[in-house]
């Protein structure tokens, strides 16, 4: 579909394309050729020779011989050293109305030059700049990665890069954009020259001069990426950490630049860029080297940074901070650990500090207020993990080969002395291959210590002998330590540090493939800095068998068995898919009998045990009804779950089929939409709530769904055959909402409110099963209890947001320490996280599976619009809303059914002076909102009145109707 | 200028609905500059649209009764499947009157493919020597959501320069990896002599009565809208197969006091000349042809923001008013603030003829004409 027309006759091309060349005759061609593949024909190629020793000059006259119009050929009298130079000359050569770079060794997008064209006439920029992907050439499937692709992800125009700070900090590269030629020649736009990263003073005084920049989201640029992800060698390291000089000096130009213009919003981007991510870049190679260059590195760092202003540390997150703070001080003993979770961002590496009920990195530099700040890092949550969930560091701290033995030994941080000293531990090593094992091997450790801060350990592994690889597709081996404290079992990765392992011998090894295909095991250091293993060849006949298996890997034969391989693997897929499952569901529907007295029961989607199906199972067990109950479970292992029912996963194949045989479906979610109900089944939807909230078909989401996804949530809803509600304004909403029908409606209460109900009506009842709740959480008898139960709130894309105290806990602890145990229970979705220093006053209980027994054992409820407030209203005690942000909760997407302020049965606070004063005298709340609640419950909860669960088990399962 | 052949290929020549009436449109406006027009429909019409008696341009219709879809290979013969062999001959021979045609033309003719399903066709045709111009006439969004999502980044992806609706939609086109992307507004349908007075207190909504045009979100608005505003009028014109559903919620709505229902109109700018304010409360849209004209009336729009072709054509606090999509009672608010401000009504509607005009057919007919230049540098 192209264009048959003479090669471009007029003399000025619209884009001229410098391509630089420098000992890469291969590559150059392959260049060149994208240029001129280009969809705009109307360019040109100038290819600048920076003086090669191969015959790359040679291939570029070729070139430009072979398309005399559109392809010349420059070389320069001698070598420059760097890319700056090659592209002055290039751009002086130019003849375009736009100037473009390219590096021999990348390649242009066929549409490159017509899509940057068109945005420049469009919008008369004097830069324009495309998406460039990284192309990782040597990964297996040539993984393609976009750079900064959140910059360009629409069409954007500035009239100065002052507007997008972000472009001017991140995307430094030259070459995925197109300049126009007069405005390089009027602002006189120069690389500089013997100097490393040319480019990024280059960009940035571009960027500067342009009085308009355009980004487009189209891919214009493919940079080719060569390198191993497997780590750099000692001398590499060294070499980038010289570099820097170079790096410093640029930046150094750049900031004089910002200077003159008075620029200071976008020098402080730059500040925090740089603290973020060049200083990382150089961190990451710090461990492996010795002390000369970390304190060179360090001298120079701070040179550039101690100049840095103070809000460019206040934005870095605590690990930055820390890592920055530790370098200026050269505390190499803090830092080490520091970059180890600066690279691996799950990972405890140090073994922290508590001081007055806050957690530090380290237990030094505490005595400085602004150090100490630093050093805080209460909010990361490190205080609150049970071990199992600890990443920890464990430092690798020998490394010795006897014979076919590993020698290894390292320390595992002991954060805050998790592991008691008078723990009993065990230890052992695993080894598993990176991309497909067949199996992995463990080893013994043999011995392990509590050394307070650390656990040492130290093994001897016999790989020469008990480790068989099978030598093809399980290159490289990870290794793990798997240390048990008390039964509790905790996993960490053998980070290398500063042992020498290039120089460690290679162990001997025999694959299962014999050792013609690898006869080594030579160890390595992955990219997170963690020990690993790797298949080498020594011999000359293993290196011959492995070149031989290289080339068979890409033969016909291998080819066949690849696609054997995938196509059985897609066969499994298929028979485990989900679509395939609801297949086989509605097939079992039609020719399976439905098992009489079976009841499937879920709660939250299979989350919990808990709520009104749960209500209704206890119901049904005390009176000893016959029938078989199966509940289902959500995640690998159901926790809390009755002894007494079945449990089915969910969506296994054994809950498919207990659905599809089942005579009863109770659930207060919704059981999977795609699977359809049979006749003969009876579906007892006991819903979750009153709802404040829009819902269903009230949602504008759903009101504006097609008219096929509405036919098949309707067909989902109409499966219910009972909706139970609390009162009338259920059946405005709810039953409105989810368009169901006046006979499908009970008007009996929920089952899980019961409880409430009745402690309402008897209110110096003890509850023995209370009072051990209370010992389990460690509530204090003296105190009353208040629980603070907030809804979550929805970011713009629908999902939720981050949970965050919207009030200061320390200060409520601080003041109400005598009165009151506050428990905290987020929503679901969130996670809350306490600093020690509340211990004892303030509990997370959002772990609790059933919010029932907390709600009895509170005295008073703090909510903002969680759902709640409907049942609390019940035992006619106390709430609090603390509505701080109702504004802009009620006029969110969904919208809500009623004026919470107005309506609320109990104080309304904005803001946390209000909150407290409110919880001041909670005996005097009880009294001025008696009437308020009692008209609170008339309005939204009329039809809980105790008695749901022995009324619904009446009407469904007395005996009359004969179970069998 | 350049006097080219142009060609339209598309699914039918003259089906009833936007995309056929632009077609025509454009058609008509590029003869108008001098080209020469063809249009060329894979399939006869399901519901034809009048051409008038002399449209300046040729047609031909490559089917007399539509073709079935591709047929999917049976399993494990894939395209080795007879079936599917007979069926992509049969296709070819087809294509070939297209070939035949293409290479009559003078080299560099420009061929716009007006849909994807008749790219299906025009990919196996000879277009040696001449500009393919693939269009989508949909918001990326609606097309992400069916099998054309698919369809659009095969058979469209050699084509010199595939063509959306506005930026937005071509951005998100890009980040896709569909580098040939741009985009190409449409023209607006009329020019009315004059503008609506503006003194009727009447709301016009104008669409088929089905799912898609959403006039059911449109009753729930009114009914919260109306009786803020006594005395006004909406007036639903338009027929579908919704029609008495619609009528059924709008007498539970207690509504038909201040609802009418006006029927199907040919008189569009009647229609509008007697409203003082347009409103569209529709689940999905492209580029929709009827803000266009209301504006070019003079009459505000309201709306929901339900595509980029919407947020396109209204400036939101400028020329009209957009409510979040689906929210009935922003909606409902924003109409209210129309219907209780004859200053705002007078301000927004007069500001929406002279925006409107950005898409006026001689402005757009140039952009064309710019392209077809540019795809040839």
């Amino acid at each position: 579909m192209s264009i048959v027309t003479p090669e471009s006759a007029g003399t000025e091309p619209d884009i001229s394309v410098v391509v630089i060349v420098y000992n890469d005759d291969r590559r150059l061609p392959v260049a060149v050729r994208s240029v001129l593949d280009q969809s705009l024909r109307n360019v040109e190629v100038i290819v600048v020779d920076d003086c090669s020793t191969d015959g790359s000059y040679d291939t570029a006259r070729a070139l430009a011989a072979a398309h005399p119009r559109r392809v010349r050929a420059i070389r320069l009298p001698e070598n420059s050293g760097g890319c700056g130079e090659p592209r002055n000359h290039g751009m002086a050569a130019a003849r375009g109305r736009y100037v473009m770079f390219l590096d021999s060794d990348d390649t242009l997008e066929r549409h490159a030059c017509r899509n940057l064209l068109e945005a420049a006439e469009r919008t008369g920029a004097d830069l324009v700049s495309g998406r460039c992907v990284r192309v990782h050439t040597d990964s297996r499937h040539v993984k393609r990665i976009p750079w900064y692709p959140w910059l360009y992800r629409t069409t954007t125009t500035v009239e100065s890069v002052a507007d997008l700070p972000d472009l001017f900090v991140f995307d430094t590269l030259s070459t995925n954009k197109c300049y126009r030629r007069s405005f390089l020649v009027d602002h006189g736009l120069t690389f500089p020259r013997g100097i490393h990263y040319e480019d990024l003073l280059f960009s940035a005084e571009a960027y500067l001069a342009a009085a308009r920049i355009t980004l487009i989201p189209h891919t214009v640029y493919f940079w080719n990426v060569a390198e191993k992800t497997t780590a750099k060698s000692i001398s590499n390291r060294r070499h980038e950490i010289n570099n820097f000089t170079d790096r410093l000096e640029i930046h150094r130009r750049i900031d004089a630049v910002l200077d003159r213009r008075g620029l200071g919003e976008l020098k402080l981007c730059k500040d925090i860029k740089f603290l973020k991510h060049d200083l990382v870049l150089y961190l990451r190679d710090l461990p492996f080297l010795d002390n000369d260059y970390r304190h060179r590195f360090a001298a120079l760092a701070r040179g550039y940074v101690q100049d840095f202003p103070q809000e460019a540390y206040d934005s870095l997150d605590a690990v930055h901070a820390i890592c920055a703070y530790l370098l200026m001080r050269e505390d190499w003993d803090h830092l080490m650990p520091a970059i180890d979770t600066l690279i691996n961002r799950k990972k405890i590496s140090a073994p922290l500090a508590e001081r007055d009920g806050r957690i530090y990195w380290c237990d030094r530099h505490l005595d400085d207020p602004a150090a100490r700040e630093v050093m805080d890092v209460t909010r990361l949550g490190y205080h609150g993990k049970p071990l199992e969930r600890m990443f920890l560091r464990n430092l690798l701290t020998r490394y010795a080969v006897r014979g076919g033995t590993v020698l290894l030994a390292g320390a595992v941080v002991n954060p805050l002395h998790t592991v008691p000293a008078d723990a009993d531990l065990t230890a052992e090593l695993e080894l598993r291959a990176r991309r497909r094992s067949l199996r992995s091997y463990r080893f013994p450790v043999r011995t392990v210590r509590h050394e307070g801060d650390a656990l040492t350990w130290q093994a001897a592994v016999p790989l020469a002998r008990a480790f068989r690889p099978v030598g093809v597709l399980d290159e490289v081996w990870d290794i793990r330590l798997h240390l048990t404290a008390d039964g509790q079992r905790t996993t960490s990765r053998i980070t290398a540090g500063s042992v020498d392992l290039e120089n460690a011998p290679a162990l001997p090894v025999r694959p299962r493939l014999t050792r013609l295909v690898a006869d080594r095991l030579a160890p390595q250091v992955s990219a997170k800095g963690h020990l690993a293993f790797r298949l080498t060849q020594h011999s000359p006949a293993a290196q011959r068998g492995r070149a031989l298996v290289d080339r068979n890997l890409h033969g016909p034969a291998a080819r066949a068995a690849k696609r054997t391989y995938r196509g059985l693997r897609a066969v499994r897929r298929d028979l485990t898919s989900g679509t395939r499952k609801v297949q086989v569901y509605h097939r079992m529907l039609r020719l399976l009998p439905v098992r009489k007295g079976t009841v499937v029961f879920e709660s939250h989607l299979g989350k919990q045990y808990s709520d009104s199906p749960r209500a209704l199972y206890e119901e049904l067990r005390r009176r000893q009804t016959p029938v078989t109950a199966i509940w289902s479970y959500a995640g690998a292992r159901p926790t809390g779950f009755p002894a007494d029912a079945e449990l089915v996963r969910r969506w296994s194949w054994r809950y498919l089929r207990a659905l599809a045989q089942a005579e009863f479906w109770i659930d207060n979610q919704g059981f999977p939409l795609k699977l359809a109900k049979r006749p003969e089944t009876t579906y007892l939807q006991t819903w979750h709530g009153s709802a404040l909230k829009k819902m269903g078909f009230d949602q504008p989401a759903h009101r504006v769904m097609s008219e096929h996804a509405q036919l098949a949530y309707q067909q989902a809803l109409d499966r219910f055959d009972h909706f139970l509600v609390r009162g009338e304004h259920d059946v405005r909403t709810l039953a409105r909402a989810y368009r169901i029908p006046e006979h499908k409606l009970l008007r009996l209460g929920y089952p899980r409110n019961d409880a409430l109900v009745r402690a309402a009506r008897n209110p110096r009842t003890p509850d023995p099963a209370l009072r051990s709740l209370a010992e389990r959480l460690g509530i204090h008898p003296d105190r009353r209890v208040l629980l603070y139960a907030p809804t979550f709130r929805s970011r713009p894309d629908g999902r939720a947001r981050d949970f965050a105290f919207p009030f200061d806990i320390e200060a409520f602890a601080e003041r109400f320490a005598d009165q009151y145990t506050l428990l905290v229970r987020s929503h679901y979705l969130n996670r809350v996280t306490l600093p020690p220093s509340v211990t004892g006053r303030v509990i997370d209980v959002t772990g609790e599976p059933d919010i029932t027994p907390l709600l009895l054992l509170s005295d008073a409820l703090i909510t903002d619009y969680s759902s709640v407030m409907f049942d609390y209203a019940l035992l006619r005690r106390p709430m609090v809303f603390y509505a701080h942000d109702w504004e802009e909760y009620s006029r969110d997407t969904r919208g809500t059914y009623f004026d919470l302020p107005a309506e609320a049965p109990g104080p309304v606070a904005h803001t946390e002076d209000e909150l407290f004063a409110a919880l001041g005298d909670l005996r005097a709340l009880s009294t001025r909102y008696e009437a308020r609640l009692k008209e609170f419950v008339n309005r939204y909860g009329e039809y809980d009145r105790g008695d749901a669960a022995a009324r619904i088990v009446d009407r469904f399962f007395a005996p009359t109707r004969q179970a069998p | 200028m350049t006097q080219r052949e142009i060609f339209f290929v598309a699914n039918e020549v003259n089906e009833l609905g936007g995309v056929g009436r632009w077609q025509h449109q454009m058609a008509r406006l590029l003869s108008e500059r001098g080209h020469r027009v063809r249009i060329i429909g894979i399939s006869p019409p399901e519901v034809p649209m009048d051409l008038g008696a002399h449209p300046p341009y040729e047609t031909l219709t490559l089917y007399d009764r539509r073709p079935p879809g591709r047929r999917k290979p049976r399993l494990g013969l894939g395209r080795f499947d007879p079936a599917v062999r007979r069926q992509e001959a049969s296709r070819r021979a087809v294509a070939e009157r297209l070939s035949r045609a293409f290479r009559a033309a003078r080299p560099g003719a420009v061929i716009i493919v007006t849909q994807v399903w008749a790219m299906e066709w025009v990919a196996l045709a000879d277009t040696a020597g001449h500009l393919v111009i693939g269009m989508s006439h949909e918001s990326f969004g609606a097309t992400r959501h069916s099998s054309r999502f698919a369809r659009v980044r095969r058979y469209y992806q050699d084509v010199d320069r595939l063509l959306v609706l506005t930026q937005e939609d071509a951005d998100r086109w890009a980040v896709e990896g569909l580098t040939h992307v741009s985009f190409l507004p449409n023209p607006l349908p009329l020019t009315p002599d004059a503008p609506s007075p503006r003194t009727e207190k009447a709301v016009a909504s104008i669409g088929r009565l089905d799912h898609a045009k959403g006039v059911d979100l449109l009753l729930d608005t009114w009914a919260e809208a109306a009786p803020r505003q006594p005395g006004w009028l909406l007036r639903i014109y338009g027929t579908g197969e919704h029609e008495a559903a619609l009528r059924r919620q709008c007498t539970d709505l207690g509504l038909d006091d201040s609802v009418e229902w006006a029927g199907r109109t040919d008189d569009v700018v009647g229609a509008l000349r007697r409203s003082s304010v347009f409103v569209q409360s529709s689940r999905g849209e492209g580029f929709p042809l009827v803000l266009l004209e209301a504006m070019a009336c003079g009459v505000p729009c309201v709306a929901f923001d339900c595509s980029p072709g919407v947020r396109e054509i209204v400036r939101n606090g400028e020329d009209g008013l957009l409510a979040r999509h689906g929210n009935v009672s922003e909606l409902a608010d924003h109409l209210g603030r129309l219907m209780a401000d004859e200053n705002l009504r007078d301000t927004m509607g007069e500001r929406a003829r002279q925006n409107v005009r950005r898409f006026a057919p001689e402005v757009i007919t140039r952009r064309w004409e710019e392209l077809f230049a540019f795809l040839e540098r």
